[in-house]
């Protein structure tokens, strides 16, 4: 089976959907107008860019180029997760950088080198897409996740300091606020796959069957990708939080309010 | 270091964004001492409390026990204090748990937590033991002070310092609760307050006014 081409024309008639939103900001006055033409350009010019890349990266298929573009995704999404959570870039970019590039190649290489098996075994038509899914649930994980924990902590110093006043070390005070933040992160994903395939069938799987291949092999790819992106999000939240503990806290254990950037204080 | 001395403080100073807080304060607790500081509001009562619990940076010395405080030996140190913020907060949960929570942390191992101790100095604050199942949030101000006081005593530490740790209650709990702490001999109490005339200690009571501590004529 092979996929219908979708031709330029078709595809400029498709943002004709963008009518029923507008119409409804309008009548609304919800002021989402200019936002909603930023972003839609900003995804087109993004796609488009990317599609045109992804082209000559699966031609060369390079595996220095591979880990390069997956490098350049990990910064992005790296300094998009440290502005998302309020935090100052300059002390928080490398150890959440690390974070989140942990969290991505261990599901990553686990899928890739004991799961899928491609050959060769690091494929861009493997290796970048799925990366690039398990990097953008990491970054949202980690916005919440992070964001919450530094936030809680900041808005109950109360709490915190009456765990430390009975004794309690860092790691025992932190421990109910990093419970909330990791609960707070990872929630959404586990109320995905517990809904998965009943209430929506999910952007890969739909990705995979448009892609000519058969359903029960989009469903295996599907149940891999949602448990190595599950698991990353795990990993990148968990190491965020105590990579950056040393830098956040002076050495009686105390917030340093100076980590949060200048429009978070 | 004396031997009855539990805590000294010394030259004590704490920088402000313009000024500094104290003016090379000093004072000395001794084992069993009962010690009142009072003074207008902002002169630094509650600061003093917090920096010997290493919750805000000062210059001078501060020690207890002979050890002084840094930011290694802290976390050796605060075992050897309670504390009862003025207005306290302890997390979420049944009282039950948010009084049991510290007995898991490594630093009070050796330490059990004894439901019917807490039941008994329930009672005697005048408070039913019925509060070990209700929800610290739904909890007055004056019942939350006299739970976070219970909490400090469970831990059985020798120092307990009080920063206004009554102010919520009324005349007669105040010196119920006076009465109660006054009688534990081997205790070491600092206590930060404004009520001079129902929540204070027979022993010295100090003024801290201009950034200095003055003994009061009792």
């Amino acid at each position: 089976m092979t996929t219908v081409e979708i031709s330029s024309g078709q595809l400029i008639a498709g943002y004709g959907l963008l009518l029923f939103p507008i119409v409804i900001f309008l009548w609304h006055s919800v002021p989402l107008l200019s936002s909603t033409f930023t972003s839609v350009l900003r995804m087109t010019v993004q796609l488009l860019f990317i599609g045109f890349y992804l082209e000559y990266l699966f031609l060369w298929n390079n595996i220095w180029l591979n880990a390069a573009w997956i490098a350049v995704m990990v910064l992005v999404a790296d300094a998009s997760i440290v502005k998302g959570c309020g935090l100052r870039l300059r002390l928080f970019w490398f150890p959440l950088a690390l974070a989140l590039s942990v969290g991505v190649l261990i599901p990553l290489f686990f899928l890739v080198l004991m799961i899928i098996r491609p050959a060769p075994l690091f494929d861009a038509r493997y290796v970048v897409p799925i990366a690039g899914m398990i990097l953008g649930n990491c970054l949202r994980a980690d916005i919440v996740g992070i964001h919450g924990f530094y936030n809680a902590l900041r808005k109950n110093e109360k709490v915190y300091f009456h765990s430390l006043s009975c004794g309690a070390r860092l790691r025992e005070a932190i421990h109910p606020f990093l419970r909330e933040a990791l609960n707070a992160a990872l929630a959404p994903t586990i109320a995905t796959m517990a809904t998965m395939g009943v209430v929506s069938l999910p952007g890969m799987m739909t990705g995979v069957i448009l892609g000519g291949a058969d359903p029960v092999t989009a469903i295996k790819y599907q149940i891999a990708i949602m448990l190595a992106i599950f698991s990353g999000t795990a990993i990148t939240v968990t190491v965020g939080i105590y990579l950056t503990l040393p830098i956040s806290f002076t050495a009686f254990g105390i917030l340093k309010h100076e980590i949060f950037a200048a429009n978070n204080r | 270091m004396k031997q009855d001395e539990i805590l000294c403080i010394r030259n004590l100073s704490v920088q402000l964004s313009t000024a500094s807080l104290f003016d090379a304060l000093s004072l000395q607790l001794n084992r069993r001492d009962k010690l009142t500081i009072t003074g207008p509001s902002g002169s630094g009562k509650s600061t003093l409390l917090r920096c010997i619990l290493g919750f805000v940076p000062f210059a001078g010395e501060i020690s207890v026990q002979g050890v002084a405080v840094n930011g290694r030996k802290i976390w050796g140190l605060r075992p050897q204090l309670a504390y009862v913020a003025q207005e306290p907060e302890l997390g979420e949960g049944r009282v039950r748990e948010i009084l049991m929570r510290p007995f898991s942390f490594q630093a009070n191992q050796h330490l059990r937590f004894c439901e019917e101790e807490a039941s008994q100095l329930l009672e005697r604050f005048n408070l039913s033991d019925s509060f070990l199942d209700q929800e610290i949030t739904s909890l007055s101000g004056g019942e939350k002070q006299r739970i976070a006081l219970i909490a400090a005593l469970l831990l059985k530490r020798p120092i307990l310092l009080l920063d206004e740790a009554a102010s919520a209650l009324d005349a007669t709990t105040k010196l119920l609760i006076r009465d109660y702490l006054a009688d534990q001999k081997d205790l070491a109490i600092l206590s930060v307050s404004h009520d001079i005339h129902h929540f204070v200690f027979d022993n010295p009571i100090y003024r801290l006014a201009d950034g200095s501590l003055k003994r009061e004529q009792q």
